[in-house]
C-alpha cells in the first residue's frame, strides 16, 4: 500500500466537439481504465491509434481532466484540486513528450530550457546552477558546460530528447509519464535513451509510465504492461508474462504484427487481423475488439462488455473467453 | 540483365552552408520481379535516391550525375520530356512518404487513381473509372470505394489508394518510401502482406525504403544499407542478416529489441554525421569500435566484394586491417 | 535574449544590419541637427510664413543643377548695401550712393529684380527720393526706378523711419513706368523702335540683361554696377539697408517651391517629424495589438470573445470619416493623426498575432510548461510571446514607413496638420501645385525618395535583426 506511487481508478475521459451549431459530439478517448504504479516500476502501457493511452497519460498528470474516476497519488486523492492547489503535484509528477523537436522552446538555451522548472518553483540561483549541471550529467550530455549554451535547432534529435529528460529531473520527481520518448529517435539510438531512463529510475527510484505503440521496447522497458484498445485496458500483468502468453485475443494480434529481422519472413504471410481500430465516438457495442476477433462468440461478446478476471497473480484481462474458462474451470 | 542498374549515382543539394552530399557515389541493381530494401536512418539519403531514380527533384540541386540504366535504357540520358512521357509512372512509379496525407482532400479518390490514366494513355473516362475499380479491387478495397473523399477512409485504406495510384499504369518497378511508418503495427501488417501478394502476383520489382530493418526483411530479398550518403553493405537478406560484415550493420541488427528472443537490444552511441561537412575517410569512423583511427579516418573505403555477392565499404574487409 | 552582447554581435554579423543601422544614424543624425537648430514653431513661424520667403526666387531648382548643366543657370542673387559708397552734394539734395556689382555668367535671364529697402530715416520735412540705377557690362546706364519715401504725418517727430517692421520691396521689373524708360533705351541703344507695350510683352529682365543679337535678347555677360541714390534734404538722412535681389532659377541646396520656400529647410524638417509619426504610431499599435492578440489567444473564453469583437468593429469602421469627424472637434493636431493611426492600427496586429498564439499554444512545449507548474503569464512571457516577436518586430518596422505614408495621404486630403512641414506635405503640396507634370522635379522627387529612403531604413533594420530574435537563422558557430 505505502509504495504505490499512482492509481487510476475507472478513469473516463471524454472530449466534447462541436459540430455546427446544435450537435456535440463525444470522443470516449478513455473508458473506464485502471491502472497503478509502485515507486521504482515501470509499467509499459501499448496501444494504436485511438487506443487512449496518450489521453491516459495526460490524465495521470492531470494535463487533462476526467470526467469520471479517480486519481490518487502518493496516498492523495488529486482528481478535483484546483491548479492553485497542485504546485506540489506538479513538483513531483512529470512528463518526457514524444516529438523532441517541438517540445523544447527554440527560443531557450539548454540552460534555460532546464532551469525553467527550478525558476517557477522558486528555487535560488546557486542551487539552480547545480541542478542543472547535476541533470546534464546524469543524462550523459558531456561536457555540460558546452551544452547549456547550445540552442535545440543545433543538437541531434537524440541529444534533444535528453535534454527533455533533464528538464523532467530537476524537480526531483517521483513520478513520469514517458509518452513515446523514442518513437521519433533513429533506431540505433533508442536503447540508448532508454536504458538511460532505467538506470536514472534505479538511482532515483521513481515510478515510470512508458506509453508506447512498440510493444518491443515495451519487453525491455517495463516490469509490467498494459494492452489498451478502443479506451479501456483489455490486458495487463507482469510483461515477460503477458508476451509469453498473451491472454486477449488482440494482445496475440499485436504480437503477432511485429517481424523480428528473419529473412524467412517475406515468404509467410503474416497472420492479421482485418478491419481497423474503432471509432472513438461511436464504439461497437459489447466487446469492443469483437468486429475484428476470430474467437468472437455471438450473443455474448457483441452484446455484453467483459468484466475483468484474474488468470494468476498480477495478470487481469478482460476477455469473455477467460470468463468462461474462469467458469468453467471454477 | 538486371531491370535496374545504378552507377556512381550522386546527389547533391545546395544550401546556405554549403552542398549537403545526400547521394555520395552509390552503386546497386535490381532483377527483374526482385525487392531491394534500402535500409537506413534520418539523413543517410535513401529517400533521396528515390527521387535521383524517378527524376523528381527539388530547385536546389547542385551535383546530379551518374548512371541508371532501366532495362538497357540510360535514364539520365533522357530528356525530361521523355522521362515524363515514357518512364515516370508508365514503367517506374513511387509511393512517397506520407503519400496518403497527400491526397487532394476535395477530389475523389476514384478520380485521383484514375488521372494519370486520363494524362498519360487518354483513357476516357468511363474506361478509366473501370479500371480504377479494378485496381481497387487489386489493393484490396471495394470498388465502390471510388466514390469516397480522403476524409472519408482510414489511414490502412489511403495508403491502399496510394498503392493504387502507383500500380494505375502497370509499372514494371515501384518503389516505396516508408510506406507503413504512418500506419499502426495492425494495418502495417495488413499492408505488408498486400505488397507481398501484389509483389507474387503481377511480379513486381519494387525497392522498399525503411529505416526498420526488421520490417525490410519482411519483403525484401535484397538489402542495401545506407549510411550517411553511402551504401555501406550490400547483399542478398540472408547474407545481411545473418552474417553482416560492416559494424554498423551489425549494430543495427542488434539494435532491434526482438520479440520472440532475449538478446538485450544495444544502441550506437552519438549521432549520424552533418551532410554538408561529413568525417574524413570512412563516415562511421566517429561511432565504429573497429576504427583504427589512422586509415579509416583518412580514406573512404571502396565497395569490395566479399565471398561472391556480399558488398561491404569498411577496411576490415579490404585489405591490412583485420 | 541572454546577453546583450551576444544580442550585438549577431545583429552586427550580416551586411544588412550595417547599412541599416547607416542609413539610421543618418537619419537619426538629420533629425538632431533640425531639433537642435530649428525652433519649435518653425511651421507657423516661418514656413507658413509667406512673407519670410518674398526674397526667394519662384520654383528654383537647386544649385547644383548648374554644376551638372554646365553652369547655364542663373544662380539667385540677393546683394545687400548698408553703408554708401560715396556722399555729394548735388543742387538742393545730398546724394548718397550705394552701389553693388553683380556678375552675370549664365545663359539665362533673371527671373525678376526687386529691391528691397529696410530702416530709411530722414530728418527733413520733405521725403527724400530713391532712384535705382543699373549699369550694364557695356557701360549703359538705365534708370529702373524712382522711388519716393512717404512724407510724415502729423503725428511724427523728426527722425523719421521708414520701412523698419515691413521693408518695402519694389519689383522693378512689375513697374509700367519701366516700359517707358526701357523703350527709349532700346531707341537709343540699338535703333530699335518698339511701343512700351511691346517691351512689357517682351520681359523687361531679356531688355536689361540683354543684348540684341540678330531679331533676339541674348544675355548680356558680364558686370553690372546696381546704384541705390538717395536724395536727402538732410546729410543725416539714411538708408539702412537697401537689398538688390535677382531672382535667378536656381536657388539653395534643394530649390523652392511655387512659395520660393527653401525646400532644402523643409525636407529637413521632416526628418525629425517623420521619425516621430513613424515611431509613436507603430510602436504604440504593435504594442498595443500583440498584447492584446496574445492575451486573447491564449487565455481564451470570453475575454477572446470581447477583443476579437472589438477587432471587428475597428477593421469595419470607416477610418476616413471618423478621422474627419475627430479634426473637426478638436482640430488638425498632429497627436489627433498619431491616436487615429494607432487606434485603428492595431486590431489587424491583434488578429493575426492571436491566430499565431493559437497555433503556438499546440506545441508541446507549452504542454511541458504547463505540465512544469508554469503560471499563465509566464507561459505568454516566456514562451509564447517569442514565438510572435519577430512578426511583431517585423510589423513594427513595417509599419513605420506606412504610418509616414498614411499620414502624407491624410495631408493629401487637407486633414493633415499644416503648422508642420512634413514630407508628405510637401509632396503634396507640390502635387497640386502640378508639379508632375510641369517638370518641377525638385520639389516632388526628393521628399518621395527621403519616404524611400525611411522606409529602406526601417526594413534592412528589421531584415539584421531577424537571426537575433529567431535562433534557428543564426550562423553556426
Amino acid at each position: 500500500m505505502t509504495d504505490l506511487l499512482l492509481e487510476l481508478q475507472e478513469i473516463k475521459t471524454y472530449f466534447y466537439v462541436r459540430k455546427g451549431l446544435f450537435k456535440t459530439m463525444t470522443i470516449k478517448a478513455v473508458d473506464g481504465a485502471s491502472i497503478s504504479i509502485k515507486k521504482g516500476e515501470t509499467v509499459a502501457v501499448v496501444g494504436e491509434s485511438g487506443s487512449g493511452k496518450t489521453t491516459l497519460g495526460k490524465t495521470a498528470l492531470k494535463l487533462v481532466t476526467p470526467i469520471s474516476g479517480k486519481i490518487i497519488f502518493e496516498g492523495k486523492d488529486v482528481t478535483n484540486l484546483h491548479e492553485k492547489d497542485l504546485k506540489w503535484f506538479r513538483r513531483k509528477a512529470q512528463m518526457i513528450f514524444q516529438d523532441p523537436f517541438t517540445s523544447l522552446n527554440p527560443y531557450m538555451t539548454v540552460r534555460q530550457i532546464i532551469e525553467e522548472p527550478l525558476i517557477i518553483h522558486g528555487f535560488d540561483e546557486k542551487e539552480r546552477e547545480e541542478r542543472v549541471f547535476k541533470a546534464l550529467e546524469d543524462v550523459r550530455l558531456h561536457p555540460p558546460q558546452d551544452f547549456v549554451k547550445k540552442y535545440p535547432h543545433m543538437l541531434s534529435g537524440g541529444q534533444r530528447q535528453r535534454v527533455g529528460i533533464a528538464r523532467c529531473l530537476v524537480l526531483e520527481p517521483t513520478f513520469i509519464v514517458a509518452d513515446e520518448p523514442v518513437s521519433m529517435i533513429d533506431a540505433s539510438s533508442r536503447a540508448e535513451i532508454l536504458f538511460l531512463m532505467r538506470s536514472l529510475q534505479k538511482k532515483y527510484g521513481m515510478g515510470i509510465m512508458y506509453i508506447t505503440h512498440d510493444i518491443a521496447t515495451a519487453k525491455f522497458f517495463s516490469d509490467k504492461i498494459a494492452i489498451m484498445y478502443a479506451g479501456k485496458i483489455v490486458e495487463i500483468g507482469e510483461t515477460q508474462k503477458v508476451l509469453k502468453n498473451p491472454l486477449h485475443p488482440y494482445t496475440a494480434t499485436l504480437i503477432e504484427a511485429v517481424p523480428d529481422p528473419d529473412p524467412k519472413n517475406r515468404f509467410n504471410i503474416r497472420k492479421v487481423v482485418p478491419g481497423e481500430p474503432p471509432n472513438p465516438i461511436n464504439p461497437p457495442p459489447g466487446c469492443r475488439f469483437h468486429p475484428r476477433c476470430e474467437f468472437k462468440v455471438q450473443g455474448l461478446c457483441d452484446v455484453e462488455e467483459p468484466p475483468e478476471v484474474a488468470f494468476e497473480k498480477g495478470h487481469f484481462v478482460k476477455c469473455w473467453l477467460h470468463t468462461e474458462k474462469a467458469r468453467k474451470s471454477a | 540483365m538486371a531491370l535496374l542498374e545504378v552507377r556512381g549515382l550522386k546527389l547533391y543539394y545546395k544550401t546556405v552552408r554549403g552542398p549537403i552530399k545526400a547521394v555520395d557515389d552509390v552503386d546497386f541493381s535490381v532483377e527483374k520481379g526482385e525487392t531491394l530494401g534500402l535500409v537506413g536512418e534520418s539523413g543517410c539519403g535513401k529517400s533521396s535516391v528515390a527521387i535521383s531514380i524517378i527524376r523528381l527533384l527539388p530547385r536546389n540541386v547542385e551535383v546530379y550525375e551518374g548512371r541508371i540504366f532501366f532495362d538497357g535504357i540510360d535514364l539520365m540520358q533522357l530528356s525530361e520530356e521523355d522521362f515524363r512521357r515514357k518512364i515516370r509512372w508508365k514503367r517506374i512509379s513511387m509511393v512517397f512518404q506520407g503519400a496518403m496525407n497527400s491526397l487532394n482532400p476535395v477530389l475523389k479518390v476514384g478520380f485521383q487513381v484514375a488521372e494519370p490514366l486520363v494524362v498519360h494513355q487518354n483513357m476516357d473516362k468511363e474506361e478509366a473509372v473501370r479500371r480504377a475499380k479494378e485496381l481497387f479491387k487489386l489493393v484490396g478495397l471495394p470498388p465502390d470505394f471510388v466514390e469516397r473523399y480522403p476524409h472519408e477512409l482510414s489511414g490502412g485504406m489511403k495508403q491502399r489508394v496510394v498503392i493504387a495510384m502507383a500500380l494505375a499504369l502497370n509499372p514494371e518497378m515501384v518503389i516505396l518510401d516508408e510506406p507503413t511508418s504512418a500506419l499502426d503495427v495492425s494495418i502495417q501488417a495488413q499492408i505488408m502482406n498486400l505488397l507481398k501478394s501484389l509483389k507474387r502476383e503481377l511480379g513486381l520489382s519494387m525497392i522498399f525504403i525503411t529505416h526498420d530493418i526488421a520490417l525490410a526483411s519482411d519483403i525484401c530479398d535484397k538489402i542495401g544499407v545506407m549510411y550517411a550518403g553511402q551504401i555501406v553493405e550490400l547483399s542478398s537478406i540472408e547474407n545481411v542478416l545473418l552474417s553482416p560484415k560492416h559494424p554498423y550493420t551489425q549494430k543495427l541488427i542488434a539494435s532491434v529489441p526482438l520479440l520472440r528472443g532475449d538478446r538485450v537490444p544495444e544502441f550506437i552511441p552519438g549521432a549520424p554525421p552533418d551532410l554538408v561537412d561529413p568525417p574524413p575517410g570512412c563516415r562511421f569512423h566517429p561511432r565504429c569500435p573497429h576504427s583504427d583511427g589512422m586509415r579509416c579516418v583518412k580514406d573512404v573505403p571502396p565497395m569490395v566484394g566479399v565471398e561472391g555477392d556480399h558488398f561491404v565499404r569498411c577496411w576490415l574487409y579490404s585489405g591490412g586491417l583485420k | 535574449m541572454s546577453s546583450p552582447r551576444e544580442f550585438f554581435s549577431e545583429f552586427w554579423a550580416s551586411k544588412t544590419s550595417k547599412a541599416g543601422m547607416l542609413f539610421l544614424i543618418i537619419v537619426v543624425s538629420f533629425s538632431l541637427y533640425t531639433v537642435a537648430t530649428f525652433p519649435l514653431d518653425y511651421g507657423t513661424r516661418y514656413w507658413n510664413n509667406p512673407k519670410y520667403w518674398a526674397d526667394n526666387p519662384k520654383l528654383a531648382m537647386p544649385q547644383w543643377t548648374n554644376f551638372f548643366l554646365g553652369n547655364s543657370f542663373l544662380e539667385h542673387k540677393i546683394i545687400s548695401m548698408s553703408a554708401p559708397q560715396k556722399m555729394y552734394p548735388s543742387g538742393a539734395y545730398y546724394v548718397k550712393s550705394y552701389e553693388a556689382s553683380f556678375d552675370l555668367n549664365a545663359d539665362q535671364f533673371p527671373t525678376f529684380l526687386t529691391l528691397k529697402l529696410e530702416s530709411v530715416s530722414f530728418f527733413s520735412s520733405k521725403a527724400p527720393a530713391i532712384v535705382l540705377l543699373v549699369t550694364r557690362p557695356d557701360n549703359r546706364t538705365i534708370e529702373l526706378s524712382r522711388i519716393t519715401v512717404e512724407p510724415p504725418l502729423f503725428t511724427e517727430e523728426p527722425p523719421y523711419v521708414r520701412y523698419v517692421d515691413e521693408p518695402r520691396r519694389v519689383l522693378v521689373s512689375g513697374d509700367p513706368r519701366l516700359s517707358i524708360t526701357l523703350s527709349d533705351f532700346l531707341l537709343n541703344a540699338y535703333n530699335l523702335s518698339l511701343e512700351p507695350g511691346q517691351v512689357a510683352d517682351i520681359g523687361y529682365e531679356k531688355v536689361i540683361f540683354g543684348e540684341l543679337c540678330e531679331s533676339t535678347f541674348k544675355p548680356l555677360k558680364g558686370r553690372y554696377l546696381f546704384t541705390v541714390l538717395l536724395y536727402a534734404r538732410d546729410a543725416r538722412d539714411q538708408i539702412g539697408k537697401a537689398t538688390i535681389v535677382i531672382g535667378g532659377q536656381v536657388y539653395g541646396f534643394m530649390g523652392t517651391d511655387i512659395l520660393g520656400r527653401d525646400l532644402a529647410q523643409g525636407l529637413l524638417f521632416g526628418f525629425p517629424v517623420a521619425l516621430l509619426i513613424g515611431f509613436a504610431t507603430s510602436v504604440l499599435s504593435t504594442l498595443i495589438g500583440a498584447v492584446l492578440g496574445i492575451v486573447s489567444g491564449y487565455v481564451g473564453g470570453r475575454l477572446d470573445d470581447v477583443i476579437q469583437r472589438i477587432c471587428d468593429i475597428m477593421n469595419n469602421m470607416p477610418q476616413l470619416p471618423l478621422l474627419i469627424f475627430l479634426v473637426f472637434i478638436f482640430g488638425n493636431k498632429l497627436w489627433i493623426i498619431v491616436a487615429v493611426l494607432v487606434i485603428f492600427g492595431w486590431p489587424s496586429l491583434a488578429i493575426v498575432v492571436r491566430s499565431m498564439v493559437l497555433q503556438a499554444k499546440s506545441s508541446s512545449f507549452i504542454e511541458a510548461a504547463i505540465s512544469l507548474g508554469a503560471p499563465k503569464w509566464w507561459i505568454m512571457v516566456r514562451h509564447i510571446f517569442p514565438q510572435v516577436a519577430p512578426f511583431i518586430l517585423a510589423q513594427m518596422i513595417f509599419f513605420t514607413p506606412a504610418a509616414i505614408l498614411s499620414e502624407a495621404a491624410l495631408s493629401f486630403l487637407g486633414l493633415g496638420d499644416p503648422s508642420i512641414p512634413t514630407w508628405g506635405q510637401i509632396l503634396e503640396q507640390g502635387f497640386h501645385s502640378g508639379a508632375v507634370f510641369l517638370g518641377h522635379w525638385w520639389w516632388v522627387l526628393p521628399p518621395g525618395l527621403l519616404i524611400v529612403f525611411s522606409a529602406v531604413t526601417f526594413v534592412l533594420i528589421a531584415l539584421g535583426l531577424e537571426p537575433v530574435v529567431n535562433p534557428r537563422l543564426r550562423r553556426w558557430r
